[in-house]
């Protein structure tokens, strides 16, 4: 592609007509603002072109708590599937015995430990196990904010107005007042941690806007959010010498013979060494599906977000709710080729910059909830066709990132944008005075396992806490309320295990019986036997070096 | 609209969402990894381009977005004798690139119980005494993946001034590679990450965050909640058109929150 | 408005010898110069830096040179003594021998080259050459008429002699900075002995032989305060002091003298309050 292709601040040399055409608008576009928003039946109606609504792409479970629910295909097929492990060759004597076990390493789960020691569980009687290294996670990656209503002009009350909007009232109303409530005490504490959200002169909070908030109350810090807040409650967490294990997901959650959930086998991926872990109560804190690539969509998502947690929670009997709708973001990355689908934070839109065609036309309001917005650009791109084709036949439209210098002054970009401002420099695109191109990318799963206002599922024992869970959000997550969402219930599962965990005794017995049962269920159902999961990782291996791969090894 | 768009969006993406197929390949370059020479579609990442050749990541991946510092590489181009570092994820294959992962680095953490220190620089020196070891070399500065001026804000750690330390540092993905090359042996992310906290820790809580948490805790909110609550979801939706209508909250411009 | 001096402040300056460089900088205020900070500069490695087996030392100092001659300045001045020593010594030793600067630049290929032309002197040579003793005794507001002083230069401001801003046994530019400020320098017998140095915290009994005696000998000479340029010198001396203050007296910056006698503050409020009492119990008239 390169050597044919001359390259112009970045773009292709055929692009800039249509960048032109967008900086002759511009002035225009600035004065008269963006289109106005839609209606709620207007909105209803452009659904249709989002990906949850177009034919083929889901499915009823046919085994399971959830039988009969609607879910991605993708996921349902990871649902329906035999366990990596056959239950009758692990030895299940017990490697390890704590109080509290988290699985998870994100914000959701390192707030989980925390608060457990909080609660008064000594830190070795905690162990967080996670995939990767601790603070691989979606989490990580967010840039937008954290939403919280602490400002005169909001309320925690408005705040809830807009999660169930938001949600399409889908999502569970004390779990939503739960989120909401605790929003301003989350804040207060984390800057007494040390974390730095952004301040204006006078040391208030800046405060932005975020698609579907009816007042500006995002809480950021510059566009590193999410690693900021997470890498000071990890820097806390390493205080306090809780335990860590690190790359050893797990592969199955353990019940005892009543069905509770009392610890995981978890599996080392660098020894291949299984340990049987037994702990009073586990908290699940695995995270989202992008890596699932719902409908071929390319993610936001870290490497390890493959739905694992979900799987697990499933056949240790939990119910799980809103798995039939996806949250595109819906502006990933469209080009260039080697940053396809990651994240371009709605922030851009909250700092102003507009959504625009090929032909530098403003086509949306840009900050529409984001279910609203991607399928507004699809069908801007797929049906109107007023789109730009990048080389590699991807299609997008126009982020117009220079308004952003118009609106607030030079340099806007620069100091609220660092992160995105060099990761476009880095392949030769100044986007402070070119606009970007997007395209929706599959972002965040709405739904997961059912939780209440404390964290709790339906199986004793067994405890979750952020984009694994469901209820929160309902059919659609509103930007900063995500890293809301862990730290809150993080807390909370922490909180709630912690209390679980007190004055009560080890099982007797750790089993994967639960596992078996389950087993029995896919084999009446007629699941193929092939397929396995959790996934644990996906595979970009070349395809030619795959179809010439043996595994001599083992 | 339908399955015909899905499939085209599918289609479009296979590249990203599975492995790369060879017949979509235009242009090849050669790239050496640990010393053995492969050879990958030109226009990729690094980490596209190792799972082309084959490798599965276990370590050396995270969030393949620039923000974790999993994928920390350390590399030469043809002909240059100088070390150059990059994160995977986000750097472009070049013809004849020699390069190998670092991804972990062996950096002890001091714990401290950070409510009992001051909220000034002088903890800095007291957990990190091997910064008076800065030689003021910049090698730190060098292998920053993220462009940081990493010498300065040791020099400012020096000297206690934790908000510019905090300032320059903010950006670290603490990947590990400015650890890894530094002479004098300081664990330059750790030392900030402490400074951000103490920096963190000295701005006092702005009035209006305790004024809402003392509201929060008087109950002023429960009655209007108590009402929301009852409501059907019907009467919800009701209430969410009007609320947002009328304070105009959705139809706003955008932009950022201004207090009203 | 008034003149502009480049200077380099150093990390003492910055924490534990506040007093030193607030005093300087309110001092030269009042004679009409403004002490501009060298942006940028980083720590000048003190004494460390100035292995010459091993040029990597020398990046530190030298680029603060570089900061400096790419301000288009080719003068340095340096308030505390260490880092004036010590960054005068590396600007001699890489100009010595050009392969030393021609390494060296090489090394740090992201700055443009050292040329080799900045002159680093210390602020006591500022005084005196530049401003003149002349024009701060026409300043001075409080004369510190009856004050007894004991300058101690330590050993950094002497040597070695590429460094020395005066005759290494018998110096003078401190008392003739008192004497301009109207009081009355004592002579020590040990104004240029070593107080100790870093040798302190292996040889505890140090402090006391060293910088005990300092301050006792200054005092048998009738002398009320002992001054001194140097943020490790006024760190011993003063540990002495309170390890057992018999015999002994405070310790001050020759910058706090300055600026008050020109009618400063005098940093007074970061110093040892018997400090302020001895200088105000002197004041007369202004």
């Amino acid at each position: 592609m390169s050597e044919g292709l001359k390259l112009v601040r970045g773009y292709p040399e055929y692009m800039l007509e249509s960048i032109e055409l967008v900086a002759k608008s511009r002035a225009r576009r600035l004065e008269e603002g963006p289109p106005k928003g839609m209606s709620l039946e207007e909105r209803e109606r452009i659904l249709q072109y989002h990906p949850d609504y177009a034919p083929g792409g889901k499915r009823p479970l046919v085994v399971g708590p959830n039988k009969g629910d609607i879910a991605p295909n993708e996921v349902a097929d990871l649902l329906e599937a035999y366990p990596l492990v056959e239950p009758d060759e692990i030895e299940l004597t017990v490697d390890i015995d704590v109080e509290i076990l988290i699985l998870g390493g994100g914000l959701a789960g390192t707030m989980a430990a925390l608060w457990a020691n909080e609660a008064g569980i000594p830190p070795e009687g905690i162990l967080l196990a996670t995939k990767l290294r601790h603070g691989d996670s979606n989490s990580i990656m967010a840039q937008g904010g954290t939403q919280a209503a602490d400002k005169p002009y909001d309320s925690p009350v408005i705040h809830f107005l807009d999660v169930m909007g938001g949600g399409h009232f889908a999502n569970k109303p004390d779990v939503v007042r739960a989120l909401v409530e605790d929003a301003p005490f989350i804040i207060k504490w984390l800057s007494e941690m040390g974390a730095l959200f952004d301040r204006d002169e006078n040391g208030d909070f800046v405060e932005l806007w975020g698609g579907g908030t009816s007042r500006p109350r995002m809480h950021a810090a510059r566009d590193y959010t999410g690693m900021e807040e997470l890498r000071v409650i990890r820097d806390e967490f390493r205080n306090r010498g809780i335990g860590l294990l690190e790359f050893c997901p797990a592969v199955e959650l353990l019940t005892d013979p009543e069905g509770q959930v009392c610890g995981a086998l978890l599996w080392n991926m660098e020894t291949d060494e299984y340990k049987v872990v037994r702990a009073k109560a586990v908290v699940l804190a695995t995270g989202g599906f992008g890596r699932l690539h719902i409908r071929g969509f390319p993610t936001t998502n870290h490497y390890g977000a493959t739905a694992d947690g979900l799987v697990l929670a499933y056949r240790a009997g939990a119910v799980l709710r809103d798995l039939d709708t996806v949250q595109y973001h819906p502006t990933g990355a469209a080009y260039p080729q080697q940053i396809v689908g990651l994240l371009i934070t709605e922030k851009v839109r909250g700092l102003g910059a507009q959504v625009v065609n090929r032909d530098g036309e403003a086509f949306v309001y840009p900050l529409e909830p984001r279910d609203v917005e991607a399928a507004a650009i699809i069908r801007e791109c797929y049906e109107r066709e007023k789109c730009v084709i990048t080389p590699t036949g991807l299609r997008g439209v126009w982020l117009d990132s220079p308004m952003i210098e118009e609106i607030h002054g030079k340099g806007t970009i620069e100091k609220r944008l660092p992160a995105m401002f060099r990761m476009y420099k880095r392949f030769g695109i100044d986007m402070r005075k070119d606009p970007i191109l997007v395209f929706p990318t599959l972002h965040y799963q709405n739904g997961g396992v059912e939780t209440d206002p404390q964290g709790r599922t339906n199986v004793p024992g067994l405890f979750v806490a952020g984009e694994v869970t469901g209820g929160v959000h309902g059919k659609n997550r509103l930007m900063g309320n995500s890293t809301l969402d862990c730290l809150v219930f993080g807390r909370r599962a922490g909180l709630a295990a912690a209390e679980y965990a007190k004055g009560r005794e080890f099982p007797r017995e750790v089993t994967l019986d639960h596992v078996r049962r389950f087993i029995e269920e896919l084999k009446q159902a007629g699941i193929p036997r092939e397929r396995r999961s959790p996934m644990l990782l996906p595979d970009y291996r070349g395809k030619r070096v795959l179809a010439r791969m043996i595994d001599v090894l083992r | 609209m339908g399955l015909d768009i899905m499939e085209r969006i599918r289609k479009a993406n296979e590249a990203v969402t599975t492995g790369i197929d060879d017949s979509a390949v235009k242009h090849w370059v050669t790239i050496y990894i640990m010393g053995k020479a492969y050879r990958v579609p030109a226009d990729i990442t690094l980490m596209q381009a190792m799972e082309y050749a084959g490798y599965r990541f276990i370590r050396g991946a995270g969030c393949r977005a620039g923000f974790c510092g999993a994928c920390a590489t350390v590399y030469r181009t043809a002909g240059d004798w100088r070390l150059k570092t990059a994160l995977a994820c986000q750097t472009r294959v070049e013809d004849g690139m020699y390069l190998v992962q670092i991804p972990f680095v062996p950096a002890e953490k001091p714990t401290y119980d950070i409510t009992q220190e001051p909220t000034d620089g002088t903890p800095l020196l007291k957990y990190f005494p091997e910064i008076a070891r800065c030689v003021s070399c910049n090698t730190c500065t060098k292998a920053c993946p993220q462009e940081l001026e990493v010498m300065d804000y040791i020099q400012a750690a020096l000297r206690g001034d934790i908000k510019e330390v905090a300032e320059l540092s903010f950006d670290c993905i603490q990947c590990g590679l400015c650890a890894i090359r530094c002479p004098a042996e300081i664990v330059h992310y750790h030392v900030a990450q402490l400074a951000r906290r103490l920096y963190g820790r000295s701005l006092p809580i702005p009035k209006h965050l305790e004024e809402r948490l003392r509201e929060i805790e008087e109950g002023k909110f429960d009655e209007e909640f108590a009402k929301v609550m009852a409501l059907s979801k019907e009467e919800l939706e009701e209430l969410y058109r009007k609320e947002q209508r009328e304070k105009g909250g959705l139809l706003r411009k955008g932009g950022e929150g201004e207090d009203e | 408005m008034g003149r502009r001096v480049l200077y380099f402040p150093g990390c003492a300056l910055k924490q534990q010898a506040r007093a030193l460089g607030e005093a300087a900088a309110e001092a030269l205020g009042i004679l009409g110069w403004e002490l501009v900070e060298l942006p940028r500069w980083n720590c000048c490695g003190t004494v460390y830096s100035l292995a010459s087996d091993d040029l990597m030392r020398h990046l530190g100092p030298v680029r603060n040179l570089i900061r400096t001659q790419e301000l288009g300045e080719k003068r340095l001045v340096v308030i505390c003594s260490m880092c004036y020593n010590t960054l005068r010594r590396s600007a001699h030793f890489v100009s010595e021998d050009p392969e030393r600067i021609e390494r060296i630049n090489a090394f740090m290929d992201e700055e443009p080259d050292y040329r080799g032309e900045v002159e680093v002197i210390h602020l006591l040579q500022f005084l005196r050459d530049e401003i003149t003793f002349e024009t701060i005794e026409g300043k001075v507001k409080h004369p510190l008429r009856g004050l007894r002083v004991a300058a101690y230069y330590g050993c950094m401001l002497l040597r070695p002699r590429v460094v020395g801003i005066d005759d290494p046994d018998a110096p003078r530019i401190m008392e003739d900075l008192f004497l301009a400020l109207g009081a009355e320098p004592v002579e020590s017998p040990y104004k240029v002995e070593c107080c100790g140095a870093y040798q302190v915290a292996l040889r505890e009994e140090l402090i006391q032989e060293r910088s005990g005696e300092i301050l006792r000998a200054a005092h048998r000479r009738g002398a009320e305060l002992v001054v001194t340029s140097c943020p490790l010198c006024a760190h011993n001396l003063e540990r002495a002091r309170h390890m057992d203050p018999r015999g002994t007296v405070p310790v001050a910056y020759f910058t706090q003298l300055l600026a008050f006698a020109l009618g400063g503050e005098g940093a007074l409020s970061l110093a040892d309050p018997t400090l302020a009492s001895i200088l105000t119990a002197k004041e007369r008239g202004g």
